[in-house]
């Protein structure tokens, strides 16, 4: 086994003398998806925030592929592979899809600016809405197509792995649906996902991996496939109605695996 | 009517050169920024410094003078230095505000309007310095006599106001600037640097506040403490008519501010009321203001009463 895309360790992080993140250590190898999840103030966003060098860690070490990017800033952690899907899409409302996506290939045009063609071609591949809307103002799609806008602006500059923050909040079950075809497809290609998220079920029906937290720490680290349901309620502190739900989707994943999963521990070997 | 609107696309352009800093540090970071009228005028005392031959004082040895510098030179050192004194800002005081409001940060912009006031009355005194016009001689248009400078003023807000976006669309960085303030933490998640970007547009539009100051003030001649701000007010405002966020609108709302005004000069100053200018300004405004707001909501209640849904007209 090779060393981890991204080692968390340890990490402790707050706002003003709020200690929010008292500790938190996961461990993400490379390919698949893995799942930060916990209820309301567990402080997974925080989590999000610091991974993404928007919150300084006051302590403890990030590593992205064996490299420590602790105290890099944002855009240099940008530059170095990390991409991101930000809570609500936060596409940019007043520019077009294509500058959007430009601007998402910002460090790649400056590394490599001949490649920029070909990878603004295989994310209108992947996403045709795209390309067909690409002169429009990103403000005026919908939810959905924001979401595939959202992804994209992360693909293009070839990240080896895609922080997601919440992809689930503010969309319609049926773009939910949509995203989640997405995010299956772009794991197909080999990017390493994590992806936090306040919806349990739909984050199970996603990931690998579970990382479960719960006030500033994870508690339990897990494949899906042997988390229980009796575990996920201990450890997120759910009541009876959710627990009913998030089994059922336990269930449902266990018993589909995904035909990416497969195929994707062959690559990751 | 004709001498109208050539008074009112002279005093538009430099409304406009102006507006367009306002909206360039709005559009990178959201903030409305006051300081950079009196940030101009200190540009402007520079350059009667280098254009006089300026004695520097040093203390503990002879006062070395510097020999009368052109008029060009002047100038140049004038934008250089205004737009130093806009990064320094930026350095000092809003990289240190942090991501605060930026409501706080243009309170500070008014701080640094009010220490920039206060150093050059220290500096200079009350009375009015001269810096003669780069270049002599007018041209008669519609039966006004027009300076070059002027000409240059209205040129060259209109090239920057339209030439800027585009160069903003073109590149990288200036696609970076247009969405700063609209997601400025998505903008750091792409990987653009937003530090770069605020320190940019800081520089730029005092820049730009020392070019409309050198460039207006050849009409008069004669400037002192706190004269750029005075039309740096109708420069906010111009940019507030041009929407706030659009350089070609904030020339547009230039020139419109620029002509109302110099109609209302024209044709109402029987009333006798000193200040009009002012007072046609803000109606301008607050016209254009409520408009924006009351017009898009007219439709909407038309389509309603038509039993049209609003989106059928998109």
């Amino acid at each position: 086994m090779s060393q981890p895309l991204l080692q968390v360790e340890d990490i402790t992080a707050g706002f003003g003398a709020t200690t929010v993140l008292h500790g938190v250590s996961f461990t993400v190898p490379a390919g698949g998806i893995a799942g930060v999840f916990g209820l309301n103030g567990a402080g997974k966003s925080v989590t999000m925030k610091t991974l993404a060098g928007i919150l300084p860690a006051r302590s403890g070490r990030i590593l992205l592929n064996g490299d420590d990017i602790t105290k890099l800033s944002p855009e240099k952690r940008v530059a170095r592979g990390m991409g991101h899907v930000p809570q609500g899409r936060q596409v940019f409302p007043q520019l077009t899809v294509e500058e959007n996506l430009r601007l998402g290939a910002y460090t790649l045009r400056r590394r490599d600016k001949g490649r920029y063609a070909a990878s603004l071609d295989s994310v209108y591949d992947r996403f045709p809405v795209l390309r067909q809307r690409r002169s429009q103002m990103a403000g005026t799609m919908s939810g959905g197509q924001q979401a595939s806008l959202s992804v994209g602006r992360a693909l293009i500059n070839e990240p080896s792995l895609i922080l997601i923050d919440e992809p689930s909040a503010g969309l319609s079950p049926v773009a939910q649906l949509e995203l989640n075809e997405v995010l299956e497809t772009v794991a197909e290609t080999g990017v390493t996902m994590v992806l936090v998220e306040q919806n349990v079920a739909f984050g199970l029906s996603l990931v690998d991996t579970a990382h479960l937290m719960q006030t500033g720490v994870v508690v339990h680290s897990a494949p899906v496939a042997e988390l229980d349901e009796s575990t996920l309620a201990t450890h997120l502190g759910i009541g009876k109605v959710l627990q009913a739900a998030t089994g059922r989707a336990l269930a449902d994943r266990q018993s589909v695996p995904p035909q990416r999963s497969s195929s994707r521990a062959g690559r990751a070997s | 009517m004709g001498q109208v609107v050539v008074l009112g696309l002279i005093s538009g352009g430099i409304y406009a050169l102006f507006a367009l800093g306002v909206v360039m540090v709005h559009r990178g970071t959201g903030v409305l920024t006051f300081a950079n009228g009196e940030v101009g005028t200190a540009g402007l005392f520079l350059a009667a410094l280098l254009v006089d031959g300026w004695e520097i004082p040093l203390p503990f040895m002879d006062n070395p003078t510097l020999p009368a510098l052109p008029w060009p030179v002047g100038a140049l050192a004038a934008v250089l230095f205004a737009a130093g004194l806009g990064c320094l800002f930026e350095l000092l005081v809003v990289r240190r505000m942090g991501v605060s409001d930026p409501v706080a940060v243009a309170v500070a912009t008014v701080g640094l309007a009010l220490f920039l006031l206060a150093g050059e009355f220290q500096l200079f005194g009350e009375s009015p310095k001269e810096l003669a016009a780069p270049v002599d001689g007018t041209v008669e248009i519609a039966g006004v006599l027009v300076t070059p400078t002027q000409i240059a003023g209205l040129v060259l807000a209109i090239a920057l106001g339209f030439g800027l976006q585009a160069v903003l669309r073109r590149t990288d960085f200036g696609l970076g600037i247009l969405a700063a303030a609209q997601d400025p933490s998505a903008v750091r998640l792409v990987g653009v640097p937003l530090s770069r970007i605020s320190l940019t547009v800081w520089g730029a539009g005092a820049a730009l506040a020392a070019i409309a100051s050198l460039l207006v003030e050849p009409t008069v001649g004669v400037f002192g403490p706190g004269y750029a701000s005075e039309l740096y007010v109708v420069g906010l405002a111009a940019a507030v008519v041009g929407g706030l966020n659009s350089l070609p609108g904030a020339v547009v709302g230039g020139v419109t501010l620029g002509i109302a005004e110099s109609a209302a000069t024209r044709y109402l100053s029987g009333i006798g009321l000193s200040g009009l200018r002012y007072v046609v300004v803000l109606v301008v405004l607050l016209a254009v203001l409520i408009g924006r707001q009351t017009i898009p909501d007219l439709l909407k209640r038309l389509d309603e009463q038509t039993g049209r849904p609003a989106e059928a007209r998109a």
